[in-house]
């Protein structure tokens, strides 16, 4: 046998594995889908504004109503330390300039 | 003719793995850094795309316009009476004030978000009692549903009442009326909701006060015009609207955050060195490879195609392996490497389930990204060693 025949088929088998993989996830993803009908309810009434991700700082645990600032305001020459401040770029900040 | 092409391509494909096949070692663990490499960039773009899929899926529904005030460049409490204010505005249906905020649990060191909001003026009652495990809302004063990681955390499980301190630290108690289903846990794992006046309480903030206003409006299209009305009318305010909200993720987990910067210098570090080590010539055995294979008849072209389908072999190798795990860590692995960051030092850790969408123009992006330099640093001095005379190269030269 070819050597390219053994390459082709390991390529060939990796891409099924990647089909079956994706095919799988896309029933846990469809379980989902269904549940949020569900989340959209909560959203509707408490008016949530933000996943919850991560907890540490109120600024990366609701991004979308906080200040570009937020991060060095806890006390004086507070620098940003959380970890999971390093995932996120700063949020959307000309919500004001905008609807002037 | 076409046959003829094909064969020839099939002979250098199995010549080049042949060849590669020779050194082993060397090419695996070429193979291994580079698909590391396809794995952490991929990885942070799937991660990143399955956050933004789940915010936009999730915040549908988010507020139609909030309205916060702003003193001093630091966003405050709200007077509740702004809200006759913008009674001339005609497109509002309705504005809730709401009290909500933080709370450190000096116990546990968790974080909660306490929300407080008035039950009879809470919009979409009825759907929202499905979201609760007993569909119990509070009614009285003193009551509170709780987020299914509070209840895990504080270890309320069989507990009929909690504990919360007020700024004073006299101690507030609640009953535990209900508490949210475990799929909405990406939204309310850290939720505390009770009435308005029980979180101006905890909070100890006056009656007249609100931490924002949540506006409803009649029409949607009309939210940005009534948000510009809105600020003008109360320009001691910021006015956020939904799409500026929904807005927010596709900003937050961009390329611009910092731990896709980390990944973005780490590949870039590592071609740097690995295209310099290539292009820096080829070493003596590959070059008195390519003199004896022009001996016995091949042309420069010939070298080339042949190195062409080295690095075709090598970096295709590892961009489907890397694409391939990165897939699996961030799907079956739930994104294992990656959480530990994202959720920092929170004793509250969601348990996130992403399944990202694969878009071509991510694996386009990553293609170029890998691919394609490692071809430029394979077959350009291959080119220039093969463009040497025969005898030269065999000399050392």
């Amino acid at each position: 046998m070819r050597p390219s025949f053994y390459y082709v088929t390991f390529i060939l088998s990796v891409i099924c594995l990647d089909g079956m993989f994706i095919y799988y996830a896309g029933q846990g993803k469809s379980q989902q889908q269904k549940d949020l009908s569900i989340i959209h309810d909560v959203t509707k009434t408490l008016g949530l504004t933000d996943i919850c991700v991560t907890t540490e700082a109120r600024y990366t645990r609701h991004p979308a109503v906080s200040d570009i600032l937020v991060p060095f305001m806890d006390h004086p020459g507070g620098m940003e330390h959380f970890p999971s401040g390093s995932f996120f770029s700063p949020p959307y900040t000309n919500n004001l300039a905008e609807n002037r | 003719m076409n046959n003829r092409f094909v064969e020839r391509q099939i002979n250098f494909l199995d010549y080049a793995l042949a060849s590669l096949w020779r050194k082993k070692l060397k090419n695996l663990a070429i193979i291994l850094v580079f698909g590391a490499v396809i794995f952490l960039l991929g990885s942070f773009q799937l991660v990143s795309n399955g956050l933004l899929q789940r915010a936009e899926d999730t915040l549908t529904w988010a507020p139609e316009i909030l309205i916060q005030k702003m003193t001093a460049g630091r966003q405050e409490s709200i007077p509740v009476n702004y809200k006759e204010k913008l009674s001339e505005i005609f497109g509002i249906r309705n504005i809730t004030p709401r009290v909500w905020g933080y709370y450190f649990d000096e116990v546990t060191l968790a974080n909660y978000t306490v929300i407080g909001m008035d039950a009879s003026k809470m919009p979409n009652k009825s759907g929202f009692a499905k979201s609760l495990e007993k569909g119990q809302m509070p009614t009285a004063s003193g009551e509170a549903i709780l987020g299914q990681a509070v209840l895990a955390v504080k270890n309320l499980d069989n507990s009929p009442a909690f504990s919360l301190f007020r700024p004073d630290l006299s101690l507030k108690t609640f009953s535990i009326t209900d508490k949210f289903k475990k799929e909405t846990s990406i939204l309310t794992d850290d939720l505390i909701v009770m009435s308005l006046a029980d979180g101006r309480d905890l909070f100890s903030m006056d009656d007249n006060l609100a931490t924002d206003l949540m506006v409803s409006v009649a029409n949607t299209r009309e939210i940005d015009t009534i948000a510009k009305k809105i600020a003008d009318i109360l320009p001691d305010t910021r006015v956020l609207t939904r799409p500026q909200i929904q807005k927010t993720y596709h900003m937050v987990f961009g390329w611009r955050s910092g731990f896709a910067s980390v990944c973005l210098l780490t590949a870039l570090a590592a071609f740097v060195i690995f295209s310099w080590d290539k292009a820096s010539g080829l070493s003596p055995e590959e070059k008195k490879e390519i003199a004896i294979l022009k001996l016995l008849g091949w042309q420069t072209s010939d070298v080339l195609v042949l190195r062409f389908w080295e690095g075709i072999i090598v970096s295709f190798s590892a961009f489907l392996l890397g694409c391939t795990a990165a897939y699996l860590h961030v799907v079956y692995f739930s994104s294992t490497l990656f959480l530990p960051v994202l959720a920092g030092w929170s004793i509250i850790r969601p348990n996130l389930q992403l399944y990202p969408n694969i878009h071509l123009a991510d694996l386009v992006l990553l293609f170029c990204f890998s691919v394609l330099p490692y071809l430029a640093a394979t077959v350009v001095p291959s080119w220039r060693s093969a463009s040497l005379p025969s005898d030269t190269a065999l000399q050392g030269g």
